[in-house]
């Protein structure tokens, strides 16, 4: 049966105990975390609306990561993208193609929340779960929570009139349920998330399962490798784009070198 | 030197974090959990057998209780106490993190003695019996000399018991204080005296749980995070309560606020005033309530009259149609409705008054002793170790100590000198004020202070005006200092005790005043680290070399705890196994007092004193009355300053993992504001005040969620302390742009909302 997390973002009030309850529990590097909270303001002074972005692993039940993975070590399990990383080979696929830009490389190996399935294993709840003072997050089975997500919901519609359920249907139905106040822009989280693309598909679902022939594999990789390529390509012109518009001075070659 | 014993008997090999969860039943089968349960391989939980500690949190002031998870001696992970009223099985940032403070690498290891000048920071290491004989020998010649009242102690943290409490009274100066007095809750704490005879307490006793509405004045709930109030505050708004915030920043709890009144700064009081004048003028107050249990209505009816919204309006940048419905909001709820009384009020330097104004404002709405106001607190019974009469009662006050019934005489010393701040001349109550003692290091007047002990507080990077600090640490004869890290001031002291953190030590009962009034137990999961030591063990070797044997006549501290909790019918093992807590019976509502005929207000009159005589009768107004502020100069912003989720004060900047996650702070200006100044988010700028002083680099945050006449960053960074590895030169600290402060003439608070930046290129 499919597990998942509720998030419920009109209860998050941003204290990061889940980043560090994270951290601790499973003993990640000093400077790794599974999970980023960054705050969103939208209007002017003084007619705002705001909160925070939870920036974590949404599990998504067609999950990209596990279909790049050329290891093996990205697997699902119980509706949830685990992570073996002793399996991971570093290649960086996974960072690369998520289309909710999570895992991250971590000494030299792929690093993103796995449910905390060891913990959950033994009978308890994720570390983040266990400790957030809001209660905006909780675990369970998937049907359970994302009825539970839909009664929240129903019940802050006089308070956010656009409230809704995030997680449903996107990526193929998430593991990460989100209950949020407004629209999922408002928090830069994509309405819909881009769809695994063919190339991907093939990948997982012809390429892997057979017994399989060094061209089809370098086609197919190929594939895999120009996908990646142009995000990179499409991640280096945003970037660019944002520093103009940030104003600042790119390091003009002609004026630098004088 | 005798180190910790440490019992491992008592230890209850539960998983608390781990066995307090319940799964939302998922059907979770073995599946690939051999190839998942590789990372970690295997989880900590599973490499031995997990011990539970008890403790309460030393990460914060707040007190969470905590269950401590180790493994093969090894501390791994701290959550929430169940059982624990304040902590509920949950826990902050902060308190998560407690593992990485107790392991940060740039931890004091070892006793050492000045070897340099001050301030230069060199030292030799040298042995306990070393550094306890000289500490003493030293504070014996300033004893000699000028009498006990020349030694200052200030403290802070939640093992600040042992010196600035026990110690200080034990030795006989009354120039004992802690920042949580006066650079914080004083005025709140006073002026709750003068109008209901008690003090807020340490944990503000808001009926949370029936709350219909909750006003916040400047409270940033969530950024602030005390572990409690988080709770609290999400759960009452989650079933519907309104909320309404104060402030001219929108904070985390403005993002999820009903009512969000963007207030021009030092505005406070005519806002308050508003309100009463609405809700008096609208019949909108629980006359029933106060006609029973206040006096002064008459003349806080007459005195409110011409404070209308309109009259408001203009000096809060807010309009009346705002402060009126806000007002009627509240009303409509009452006496479910509150405003929170909050912490860190020590503004502009009429905090008290502005205090009692929004106490006024709560009275109008009737809502202490009342289901869903505020409830009375009270203390658990808990009686002290045996001891002689202390030489100086009553002396340090804060948190965790009353600071002495208030009288018209001042506790004296052994020598009949009083506390060296100018209680009852340059302000009228309250306990010892920490900032007013520099001057004195100084100037000797009205006397000298020769020696000074810091246990835990931050000395630079806490007290306005750093500069006028450092030249008082000049001056003195000596300087010991208690701390875990090396702190900036460290560098300034004679002699370091290096202390073990709350984890590796047993320590003092920690009794809350609460609901439910209880008691907390500290006992420790490791032995403590390095040469370090308990500070309780500091306080009574020290005592035993100075004279002061009768106050330490217990041989270990088990002894000590065991003795105070026969009283309540425990002792140190079945408090553990009980789960750390031990809960009593509180009294909370009025109904409860009106059953056994008393009053629970303890002023003069047993009522509520909307009029107060007791400020009349020294010349103060007995109602509050607007004062505007200073106006910052051209070319100025007004600095505000206060918290971000992850960090305590000026204590938790260096913890590795807190600074992993905020390793600087950034300075929130208003976006229209910084665009105008050429200033985009990311741009590092030094900030320098209308004294000159300068601060940074720090990083610009342009936004819009701030007014365009302040600038806003977390406390506690900008730190100078070459020991201190992440923290050392990390962002701007509020602290040191504070030239100045402006007096409380009633409570001895510090306001510090008085200094003006601007941003200014370089260092």
């Amino acid at each position: 049966m499919a597990s998942a997390f509720l998030l419920d973002m009109t209860r998050c009030i941003g204290c990061e105990a889940c980043v560090l309850a994270c951290k601790a529990g499973n003993q990640l590097p000093v400077d790794t975390q599974y999970i980023e909270l960054i705050e969103h303001t939208s209007g002017t002074f003084p007619d705002l609306t705001g909160g925070f972005q939870n920036h974590r692993c949404y599990h998504c039940a067609d999950a990209t990561c596990v279909a790049v993975c050329p290891t093996g070590a990205l697997f699902k399990e119980d509706g949830l993208t685990r992570l073996d990383r002793d399996a991971c080979s570093g290649c960086g696929y996974c960072v690369q193609s998520c289309p909710y830009e999570v895992p991250v490389m971590s000494d030299g190996r792929s690093s993103k929340c796995d449910g905390c399935a060891a913990n959950v294993g033994a009978g308890g709840s994720p570390w983040c779960v266990t400790t957030c003072p809001a209660k905006a997050l909780e675990f369970g089975v998937r049907d359970a929570i994302l009825a539970k997500a839909k009664e929240r919901v129903a019940a802050i519609k006089d308070r956010y009139p656009k409230a809704q359920i995030y997680g449903e249907t996107q990526a193929g139905g998430l593991g990460l349920i989100l209950v949020l106040p407004d629209d999922p822009e408002t928090l830069d989280i994509p309405a819909d998330p881009p769809d695994a693309p063919a190339v991907v598909d093939l990948w997982k679902h012809v390429v892997q399962p057979v017994s399989m022939g060094a061209t089809v594999l370098a086609a197919a990789g190929a594939g895999v490798l120009g996908i990646i390529a142009r995000r990179n390509h499409m991640a280096e012109l945003r970037e660019v784009e944002e520093t103009e518009k940030a104003g600042v001075s790119s390091g003009d070659p002609d004026t630098e070198d004088v | 030197m005798a180190r910790v014993k440490l019992d491992i008997t008592r230890r209850q090999f539960l998983a608390t974090g781990l066995a307090g969860t319940a799964l939302l039943g998922t059907g979770m089968g073995p599946g690939r959990s051999n190839l998942a349960m590789r990372y970690p391989d295997p989880p900590w939980f599973a490499t031995g057998e997990v011990v539970t500690t008890y403790n309460y949190c030393d990460m914060c002031p707040w007190r969470c209780g905590i269950a401590v998870q180790s493994v093969d001696g090894k501390v791994i992970k701290i959550d929430g106490n169940i059982l624990d009223p304040k902590s509920r099985g949950k826990l902050c940032g902060r308190g998560q993190a407690g593992v990485s403070f107790m392991n940060d690498p740039d931890r004091l290891q070892s006793p050492m003695i000045r070897t340099g000048e001050r301030g230069e920071g060199k030292f030799r290491e040298v042995t306990w019996e070393e550094a306890l004989d000289y500490t003493a020998e030293k504070i014996l010649a300033i004893k000699d000399t000028y009498g006990p009242e020349a030694l200052a102690i200030f403290g802070h943290t939640t093992g600040d018991f042992w010196f600035t409490d026990y110690f200080a009274q034990a030795w006989g100066t009354p120039n004992a204080a802690k920042p949580s007095s006066s650079l914080c809750l004083s005025p709140r704490d006073e002026a709750s005296k003068l109008t209901f005879g008690f003090p807020v307490g340490g944990h503000e006793p808001m009926d949370w749980d029936e709350m219909e509405c909750i006003t916040l004045i400047g409270s940033h709930i969530g950024e602030d995070s005390r572990n409690t109030v988080m709770q609290d505050f999400v759960e009452a708004r989650a079933r519907g309560a309104q909320v309404i915030v104060v402030d001219p920043r929108f904070s985390s709890a403005a993002a999820k606020a009903d009512y969000w009144l963007p207030i021009k700064p030092g505005t406070d009081t005519a806002l308050l005033l508003a309100w009463a004048n609405v809700l008096i003028t609208e019949n909108r107050f629980d006359r029933a309530y106060l006609d029973e249990w206040a006096t002064g209505l008459d003349e806080l009816t007459a005195h409110v009259r011409e404070f209308t919204p309109e009259w408001a309006a203009p000096i809060t940048d807010l309009s009346a149609e705002q402060i009126r419905a806000t007002a009627r909001v509240m009303s409509d709820r009452s006496p479910r409705a509150v405003i929170m009384p909050g912490r860190h009020v020590v503004w502009y330097g009429n905090d008290t008054q502005r205090m009692r104004a929004e106490f006024l404002v709560n009275s109008l709405l009737g809502v202490y002793g009342r289901h869903g106001g505020m409830y009375f607190n009270k203390s658990p019974f808990l009686e002290a170790y045996p001891h002689p009469p202390f030489a100086v009662t009553g002396s340090s006050g804060g948190c965790s100590a009353e600071p002495g019934e208030e009288s018209d005489v001042l506790p004296l010393g052994p020598t009949g000198k009083a506390r060296a701040d100018g209680a009852r001349e340059a302000f009228l109550r309250g306990p010892t004020a920490m900032q007013e003692l520099i001057d004195p290091m100084i100037t000797d007047d009205p006397y000298r202070i020769a020696g000074l002990v810091v246990y835990g507080v931050n000395l630079l990077n806490s007290i306005p005006i750093p500069n006028r600090t450092i030249e008082a640490l000049k001056k003195l004869d000596f300087v010991l200092a208690v701390d875990v890290l090396p702190q900036e001031h460290v560098a300034w002291a004679d002699v370091v005790f290096p202390e073990a953190t709350y984890l590796e030590r047993y320590d003092e009962l920690s009794p809350i005043a609460h609901k439910t009034p209880y008691i907390q137990m500290r006992e420790p999961a490791v032995p403590p680290m390095y040469d370090t030591m308990p500070g309780w063990m500091m306080a009574r070797e020290l005592g035993l070399r100075v004279g002061l044997d009768a106050f330490f006549k217990w041989e270990t501290i088990e002894e000590y705890l065991d003795t105070r909790l026969r009283s309540v019918g425990s002792n140190l093992e079945k408090m553990h196994d009980d789960g750390g807590v031990i809960i009593q019976e509180g009294k909370p509502y009025l109904e409860d007092f009106v059953a056994d005929g008393e009053t629970p207000f303890h002023t003069a009159s047993g009522k509520i004193q909307l009029a107060s005589e007791d400020l009349a009768g020294a010349g103060f107004d007995a109602i509050p009355v607007y004062e505007p502020t200073e106006e910052p100069p051209e070319g100025y912003y007004r600095l505000l300053y206060g918290r971000v989720p992850v960090h305590t004060f000026a204590k938790t900047q260096n913890t590795p993992a807190l600074s992993a996650v905020y390793p600087e702070n950034e300075l929130w200006i208003n976006e229209d504001e910084a665009t105008a100044l050429g200033y985009v988010t990311g741009d590092r700028v030094w900030l320098e005040n209308d004294n000159g002083d300068r601060s940074g680099p720090i990083a610009v945050k342009a936004t819009q969620r701030i007014r365009k006449d302040a600038v806003f960053m977390a406390h506690g960074f900008g730190q100078n302390a070459e020991g201190l590895t992440n923290a050392n030169g990390r962002g701007a600290s509020d602290t040191k742009l504070m030239s100045r402060y402006k007096l409380d003439p009633i409570s001895g608070g510090g306001g510090m909302r008085v200094n003006f930046v601007r941003l200014v290129e370089g260092g």
